[in-house]
């Protein structure tokens, strides 16, 4: 089961038919995202892949999940809000159980395959293979 | 200008607005005679070319041989070989002129302008072989450093220079260049993805050594390109893939060679494609190419002041002979939102480094959003666009 803030955001751009007000709603998103500040923007917590800059950082306290982010394209970051809707500050079962396809039922992305280079599928692979090795070492 | 009604995708829509399709530096739009040769090819003529005496394959040899002649017709060129596109075209010369010309302590001029295409086939070059590579740089006016490129000669052995940026739109004094590389021994590639499809190229005019070319960016399709060489350098090439059609005998011992541009044709070639290019350049043929050249540019230009008012910043300068690329940013907006916001609403642009991080590196950005007109497109598209991105600006310019 996704995190209620989740469902309630996926509800909310269920309802938005005009594609710049989603983008508008997805926008106003990126402040869901705890900042991940330019400074702490590292290798390791680089999207690989995306056009824009884009750093996402991801720990696991007290079997709840940390995420932090920060990216240049504010759609990124949005994206980010919606992934952190998601996953930040919920038990790791409830972050795990977030798909690709609640990314892509935002509506503002015309793909999201391996190949694609703006990296958002990129991004949330890389959260979730990095919650896989932390939940195994766990 | 031409007809948009002959490009059939022009009139479908695009998350419900027409689509205004400003991304022909990537690829053009196909008319329909294009889409109808190479389906009439696949419905009637499918064979495989050269070898067979059947009928299928006498009309598919035909047909992919007449494109070849088209294309020596229209550059004017001595040879053409046929390759997937511009890329395979400069590893073409990087590996079957190169490796067979180029020793260690050799130079290759390159410039910061170029396409990554025509920079990493020269880098693997230098690795393998110890081939120096010299960069001429890009000045503040966003032009080639005349002055350095001819201090870079000395010694050189081929030259290597983009015919027109993808990314600015310049096009660079390429008569110059050659007539500088010649007298000092070079011999040189122009990478003319982008400059043919705006202006006729007479490569036996210019005397340029080799021009890589892809179909796809003046209204033919994706997968077929071609190189044109001089006859005397064609002589100094050998072939670098081996298998069928390029050869004359095989035995067990060895084999020997196909003597025209055959030889580096190996493999069954894109034969529907070469059927498509044919009737890309028959259409282009009926165009007047020099009259849409001073059109689009005018579009461009209008376009540049029209985006500098909106406080964007325009990489280009839009000279006479520049190509109309438009490539913005603006300070409030990042160029991938931006882009995804004029999709929204109808507008094609591209976003990103285009393939030449060198070139931006050099103007200090990461990326742009890039506005490329092509033959099809109009004033009024160019109006819409600004229309649009003021639309985008005002919504979402303070999120930055």
């Amino acid at each position: 089961m996704i995190s209620e803030a989740l469902l309630e955001v996926i509800q909310e751009l269920a309802e938005i038919e005009d594609r710049m007000e989603r983008f508008e709603f997805i926008f106003d998103l990126a402040d869901e995202v705890l900042e991940l500040p330019v400074d702490d923007w590292t290798e390791t917590n680089r999207v690989k892949g995306c056009q824009s800059q884009a750093h996402l950082e991801v720990r696991i306290e007290n079997g709840h999940v940390h995420l932090r982010g920060g990216a240049d394209a504010r759609l990124v970051q949005g994206l980010m809000g919606l992934l952190a809707l998601g996953m930040h500050d919920q038990p790791l079962e409830v972050a795990q159980a977030m798909t690709v396809d609640h990314i892509k039922e935002a509506g503002v992305l015309n793909s999201l395959t391996p190949s694609r280079s703006n990296g958002v599928r990129t991004m949330f692979d890389m959260v979730t293979t990095k919650l896989e090795a932390m939940s195994d070492g766990e | 200008m031409v007809d948009a009604s002959d490009f059939p995708i022009l009139s479908r829509k695009v998350n419900g607005k027409r689509l205004v399709y400003l991304d022909n530096a990537a690829t053009t739009q196909k008319p329909q005679t294009v889409i109808d040769a190479m389906n009439q090819y696949y419905t009637n003529s499918n064979a495989n070319v050269h070898r067979a005496v059947h009928t299928l394959a006498g009309e598919a040899t035909d047909g992919y041989e007449a494109c070849r002649t088209s294309l020596k017709s229209w550059f004017n060129a001595e040879r053409v070989v046929m390759t997937s596109g511009t890329t395979e075209a400069i590893n073409l010369v990087a590996h079957g002129w190169g490796r067979a010309n180029l020793r260690e302590g050799d130079a290759v001029v390159l410039t910061e302008m170029e396409h990554h295409s025509d920079i990493v086939p020269w880098q693997m070059l230098s690795k393998e072989r110890g081939v120096e590579l010299r960069y001429v740089p890009v000045l503040d006016d966003m032009t080639l450093d005349m002055e350095a490129y001819e201090a870079s000669l000395p010694g050189a052995k081929l030259v290597c220079v983009v015919h027109t940026s993808n990314v600015l739109g310049v096009r660079n004094p390429v008569e110059h260049i050659i007539q500088q590389a010649h007298a000092a021994g070079a011999r040189v590639l122009l990478d003319a993805a982008q400059g043919a499809p705006h202006t006729r190229i007479d490569v036996t005019e210019l005397e340029v050594d080799f021009l890589a070319v892809s179909a796809h960016k003046m209204l033919g399709p994706t997968g077929i390109g071609c190189l044109t060489v001089k006859e005397d350098a064609f002589a100094e090439m050998a072939p670098f893939m081996g298998g069928g059609d390029m050869i004359d005998q095989v035995t067990v011992e060895g084999s020997t060679y196909q003597d025209n541009e055959h030889k580096f044709e190996a493999g069954t070639p894109r034969i529907a494609e070469a059927i498509g290019w044919k009737a890309a350049m028959d259409y282009l043929e009926g165009v007047d190419l020099d009259a849409e050249h001073h059109r689009l540019l005018n579009i461009a230009r209008w376009t540049a002041n029209a985006l500098r008012e909106l406080g964007c910043t325009v990489y280009g300068r839009h000279d006479d002979l520049d190509s109309a690329v438009v490539s913005f940013l603006h300070p409030d907006l990042h160029a991938e939102d931006m882009a995804h916001l004029l999709d929204a609403q109808g507008f094609a642009v591209r976003t990103g480094h285009h393939c030449a991080q060198p070139l931006l590196h050099r103007l200090g950005i990461s990326s742009t959003v890039r506005a490329s007109f092509y033959l099809y497109n109009t004033m009024e598209e160019a109006e819409g666009l600004v229309e649009a991105l003021t639309t985008v600006l005002e919504r979402f310019g303070g999120s930055a």
